[in-house]
């Protein structure tokens, strides 16, 4: 089953979508529904994210681009798409901190850290040290991280402790690395990297012939 | 492991009542008719149903539908599916990508199951607490709202079976339904011809045929498994689920979406609010109360109930509605709650309770979880394996004729989970946490996408003493309502079947070339589901042909209250491994039919 044929419609409101679909239907009489008019609703979105350009709501400027340039590490561009940057993760991250002040200190806090480390031992900050500097400290913190035994995949909220003096940055890495790979995965960009190929309509389900080509030799 | 408290795990969903139901409006359709007005005699309905989901949707439906004057009180608001359900949608539409508004998913909060499900309550609900026992735990689901559950249940709909219902006789424990196959099947052939039910017709003594619309057929990886299932004895058949493949009573055939759980706005999957109830109301004979929290039966001096009290959640102001028969459908606590409130003079334990049984003999699902990664499913061209939501087959239970042998009574079935699905919050975490940082992560990411494969089993419980819910005497509920305090236990039969689903995943996984990437965990920590956190709670009004063990009689009506009947999940005698929401829609409108012959006969 392929994606195309599925129809954006631009500047329609989910609602009016919404309601040329239910007309739609209920006018069905044959063993299929319009699927014209199903797929639109699947692509009218609902206007709730900010559009243009953005204005940092929590973070002070050079956290926002310490943020930009931590998700941008942990999800770099490649080939196949781009990187957690820009995928909003820096929109994404203030918005939410901006909402809740557990997850606002957390932050605050965690960028401190990551600033003092850098004072002290390149006397410059974050974001404005050199890619090397900034992996060192990256690896570090993985290093260390995965001395201790893995948290569970599945976790997430959890807090994991280390026992060396980077346990604070530890801590906050997990954070800036889950939200980040959770703005990529969950923006246009990351679900068409994955070749998600669902959220449609479709008249009937069928699965294609190279996925059961792929199968058959092992049933 | 186990929990600390189950208040740990009830602390979710606190912001819910505050926001998901301020776009839904706060009238009904046709809502709060005068009543006891000074001027004008209060209406007096024939039927009062307290309680909008499967039971009651039912009831009401199948009343209006026989001309007589319904009254329906749901606690929660009504529901406008075209602003509630989320179906279709993209995170990427939210600034907050679906952890919801300040960032509750990532604090264990916001609803249950994520942002986009439709579902309206959860496990803690800020003006409706309720207290557990200190050595129980125990997670009691809510959903209020016109619809209930079924606005998001997983709609798997398989029939009990003689073997259920008269499983004393193979086994000598707990009880034996008062009622036979013969006397369900016809009610269960009423409810998949009307709500639309998908199977395949297998013949297979645990799991019985029914009238069925065409399954979807398995994708790829089921396909897999199927084939693994045979080699080691494990029978994968066609799910059956609510879920229309063709067209039926103006309700359009699914469009295989497979976003059931966020409500389906076209009601190819059945819900009670879209299929029963918002029909009903074009009849004319039902009228619909919202946002109405019932406290009590009413009774009269010969102690017949007259109506119910409710409080208006708008006003706060305490109400009467009065009918010449009552049916609690309010969900299986909820109703034994309603039953314990109704206290009198002549009904000093609470109403239709002379044998104590209101609220004993409470049961939920056993469940247990193995997931794993399947390298075999790596490099499959990646398809939409959205499908009609969730798995398209699944195991009934292949093991009764081996009970012996396992050292547990009963059975569980299968359901598992695979394929391609949506990317979003959450599904990068192991892969970051494994890469570290970097490339490797999107890496993973690609590699994994398709190979992992969850099972799930749905087992049987007992039920025991030790599990029940009584009223708690020195809490209520912002509504000034006594609350629940609830006393649960699994007993060695559970732990028994949950070892044995842990091993028969472990092996279909190995059977698979794949390895164990995850057992059990959140509400299986402990190595078993926490008692509700299946959600298939029954039992609290067991029926009976003997109002000394019964509460009910097998029509779901009270023995003591001839105009009272309780038809939600209350009456299950047992809790078969089948989730129970078909056999409530059967039984409840078996009840109806009963209680209009009864009300055109003037008995009650």
């Amino acid at each position: 089953m392929s994606d195309t044929g599925l129809v954006q419609i631009g500047n329609v409101s989910r609602r009016d979508a919404l309601r040329r679909i239910a007309l739609a239907l209920t006018a069905v009489g044959t063993g299929s529904l319009d699927l014209a008019s199903a797929q639109q609703v699947h692509h009218a979105a609902r206007s709730v994210s900010s559009g243009g350009t953005y204005e940092p709501k929590f973070l002070k400027p050079h956290e926002y681009r310490t943020v930009g340039r931590l998700a941008e590490l942990i999800v770099p561009a490649d080939e196949r798409g781009g990187s957690a940057l820009d995928a909003g993760a820096p929109q994404f991250i203030d918005v939410l901190c901006s909402e809740n002040g557990q997850l606002g200190r957390i932050y605050t806090s965690g960028l401190g850290w990551f600033d003092a480390w850098m004072r002290h031992h390149h006397d410059t900050t974050f974001v404005d040290a050199t890619e090397q500097q900034q992996t060192a400290l990256l690896d570090a913190i993985v290093t260390a991280e995965q001395e201790k035994e893995q948290a569970s995949a599945d976790d997430f909220d959890e807090y994991f402790e280390v026992d060396s003096d980077l346990g604070p940055g530890v801590r906050f890495f997990d954070w800036v690395r889950k939200m980040s790979v959770d703005a990529y995965y969950s923006s246009e960009i990351g679900i068409k990297d994955m070749g998600y190929k669902g959220n449609g309509a479709y008249s009937e389900y069928t699965v294609p012939k190279e996925a059961l080509d792929f199968i058959k030799p092992l049933l | 492991m186990d929990y600390s408290t189950a208040s740990t795990y009830l602390a979710v969903s606190r912001k819910i009542a505050d926001g998901i139901h301020s776009s839904a409006g706060s009238t009904c359709v046709i809502l709060n008719r005068p009543m006891s007005q000074t001027s004008s005699k209060p209406e007096v309905f024939d039927v009062v149903v307290v309680g909008a989901g499967a039971g009651g949707g039912t009831m009401s439906r199948v009343m209006a539908g026989k001309g007589v004057k319904v009254a329906l009180l749901e606690a929660g608001p009504k529901l406008v599916p075209e602003e509630e359900f989320k179906e279709h949608d993209w995170d990427y539409n939210y600034d907050h990508r679906g952890a919801g508004p300040g960032a509750e998913g990532y604090f264990g909060k916001g609803k249950p199951f994520g942002f986009m499900r439709t579902t309206s309550g959860g496990w803690e609900l800020p003006d409706e607490p309720y207290t557990v026992g200190s050595d129980s735990e125990f997670a009691w689901f809510r959903s209020r709202v016109v619809g209930g559950r079924t606005n998001h249940y997983g709609r798997m709909s398989f029939r009990f079976s003689e073997l259920d219902l008269k499983a004393r006789y193979r086994d000598g424990v707990g009880p034996n339904w008062p009622i036979s196959y013969a006397d369900l099947a016809p009610y269960y052939d009423k409810v998949e011809k009307f709500i639309g039910v998908t199977g395949t017709r297998e013949g297979i003594p645990s799991a019985p045929d029914g009238i069925f619309h065409d399954p979807p057929p398995p994708k790829a990886h089921e396909l897999l498994v199927q084939a693994t299932g045979k080699k080691i004895g494990i029978p994968f058949i066609a799910n059956r689920r609510a879920i229309i493949t063709r067209n039926l009573n103006g309700r359009a055939a699914c469009h295989y979406c497979g976003q059931c759980s966020r409500g389906c706005l076209t009601a190819s999957a059945y819900s009670a609010s879209q299929v029963d109830i918002f029909p009903a109301l074009e009849t004319g004979n039902l009228t619909l109360l919202t946002d109405a929290m019932v406290r009590e039966v009413l009774t009269d001096a010969n102690g017949k109930a007259t109506g119910v009290l409710y409080i208006d959640r708008k006003t706060r102001e305490a109400k009467r509605v009065l009918g010449r028969s009552v049916v609690l459908a309010a969900s299986t606590c909820e109703s034994a709650r309603i039953l314990l409130n109704s206290t009198s003079k002549a009904f000093p334990n609470g109403l239709a309770n002379g044998s104590g049984l209101v609220g004993q003999n409470l049961m939920d699902t056993v469940g247990f979880s193995v997931s794993g990664h399947v390298p075999a499913l790596e490099g499959m061209p990646v398809y939409n394996t959205d499908g009609f939501g969730g798995t398209h087959l699944y195991a009934p239970w292949w093991g009764y004729n081996d009970q012996a042998k396992l050292g547990f009574p009963r059975g569980y079935h299968i359901e598992f989970g695979g394929g391609f699905g949506m990317p979003g919050l959450g599904s990068g975490h192991g892969a970051a946490r494994k890469a570290g940082y970097g490339r490797k992560i999107k890496e993973l990411m690609r590699e994994g996408y398709g190979s992992r494969v969850g099972f799930a089993g749905r087992g049987e419980m007992i039920p025991n003493r030790f599990s029940y819910c009584e009223i708690d005497p020195s809490v209520v509920d912002d509504w000034g309502i006594p609350v629940l305090r609830f006393h649960f236990k699994f007993s060695d039969y559970e732990w028994k079947q949950a070892r044995h689903m842990e091993q028969t995943f472990k092996g279909i996984i190995d059977a698979l070339g794949g390895t164990v990437t995850n057992v059990g965990g959140g509400f299986e920590k402990s190595g078993i589901s926490m008692g509700g956190s299946i959600i298939h709670e029954v039992g609290t009004a067991c029926m009976g042909t003997d109002p000394r063990s019964s509460v009910l009689n097998p029509y779901c009506q009270a023995h003591e209250v001839k105009n009272l009947f309780v038809t939600d999940g209350s009456s299950f005698v047992t809790n078969p491994d089948k989730n129970p929401t078909l056999t409530i829609n059967a039984l409840s409108w078996r009840a109806a039919d009963y209680l209009g012959e009864e009300l055109r006969q003037g008995n009650v």
